[in-house]
């Protein structure tokens, strides 16, 4: 081996293998918990609303991200679990690097009647169709096996 | 007096006692308890990390070395030095190392710590001796770290001579724990 030869094989000498553990655990917090639990027994979104700035929150937050005002335990109020889709992507390829057999087209939804969106999941069999402005709704888990997180929600319509 | 203009923060650094800044929030604490009771949404992921860690060139003739019980260092010949454990270059004037030489397993030790705490931290009464070994056919102050065994705490000293102790041929693996300590030769 010379000075300038580059090995970029780690398998090709001695090595050692190892895992590394890295979970992930992410808590909704106080303003999500309230979303999920919502969800759980219901079809419909719970969302809040700044009464400073009239701006709705869905997911919900504790506070205004424009004003930073509080926002109360009244202003929150459920909408329908219904949005239009802003842009959208055709994922060929999975985490992994691998091809799918079949691609996944995920959007950015503007949720209906609030001044935020969501990225989903679309389900349609049109992959070459121009989705943007489509009128899409959320397809839940059925009631008894939603676990209080976004994979509640199986897709959108 | 015209009002003396205060920035926002300094002014709520005054009230003494009433606000700190930045503002107090007290925060939501999420206990074991509640995880495990599913008392909040979570959404938990364990994702597959694996990393292999390669030796590298010189390294690899190092550990090979080992599997038969024998020490390699390489040379560099503009700086007239050997470097144990070996490298691709020459740390001193950046170019290539050249030979590749055995350095044999005798030394002596350059510097030594006594250890009351094992690897895990944990306290120990009968301690472990770990130094630094220079060995004898390479240039001074080029060596290895590794354990010392056979030794007793009182006798350790900085000089004195020492002899690897290896593992059984078949036991060897490519690895530093191939020596299982250092210990010290007849006369010490």
């Amino acid at each position: 081996m010379t000075f300038g030869e580059k090995q970029t094989d780690p398998l090709a000498k001695t090595h050692w293998r190892g895992d590394m553990q890295a979970d992930y655990f992410y808590p909704s917090g106080v303003a999500g918990d309230k979303f999920f639990e919502h969800l759980k027994n219901n079809d419909d979104f719970m969302v809040c609303k700044c009464k400073k700035c009239n701006k709705i929150y869905c997911p919900p937050r504790l506070y205004c991200e424009d004003c930073f005002d509080e926002i109360p335990d009244d202003a929150w109020s459920p909408v329908a679990a219904t949005g239009k889709i802003r842009l959208f992507t055709v994922a060929m390829l999975d985490a992994h690097g691998e091809k799918l057999a079949v691609p996944r087209v995920m959007a950015l939804i503007d949720i209906d009647n609030t001044d935020s969106a969501m990225l989903g999941v679309i389900k349609t069999s049109d992959l070459d169709a121009d989705l943007t402005g489509k009128n899409v709704k959320a397809i839940l888990k059925p009631k008894d096996k939603r676990e209080g997180t976004l994979k509640d929600i199986v897709c959108w319509e | 007096m015209a009002e003396e203009k205060k920035d926002p923060a300094f002014r709520l650094r005054e009230t003494k006692g009433q606000m700190s800044w930045p503002p107090y929030a007290p925060g939501t604490h999420v206990r074991e308890s509640d995880i495990r009771e599913k008392k909040i949404n979570y959404s938990w992921w364990e994702p597959e990390v694996q990393y292999a860690w390669s030796a590298g060139h010189a390294m690899n003739v190092f550990l090979d070395g080992l599997k038969k019980g024998k020490i390699m260092g390489i040379n560099c010949k503009r700086c007239d030095r050997i470097l144990v454990p070996p490298r691709m270059f020459c740390e001193y004037c950046y170019g290539p190392t050249e030979e590749w030489v055995e350095v044999g397993d005798t030394g002596i030790i350059e510097t030594y710590s006594i250890s009351y705490l094992d690897s895990d931290a944990n306290r120990i009464t009968e301690p472990i001796l770990i130094g630094v070994i220079d060995f004898d056919n390479s240039p001074p102050h080029h060596g290895i770290m590794h354990y010392f065994g056979e030794m007793d705490k009182e006798k350790i000293k900085i000089g004195m001579k020492v002899k690897a102790v290896w593992k059984p041929e078949n036991e060897r693996e490519g690895a530093i724990t191939d020596i299982k300590y250092f210990k010290p030769m007849e006369g010490e």
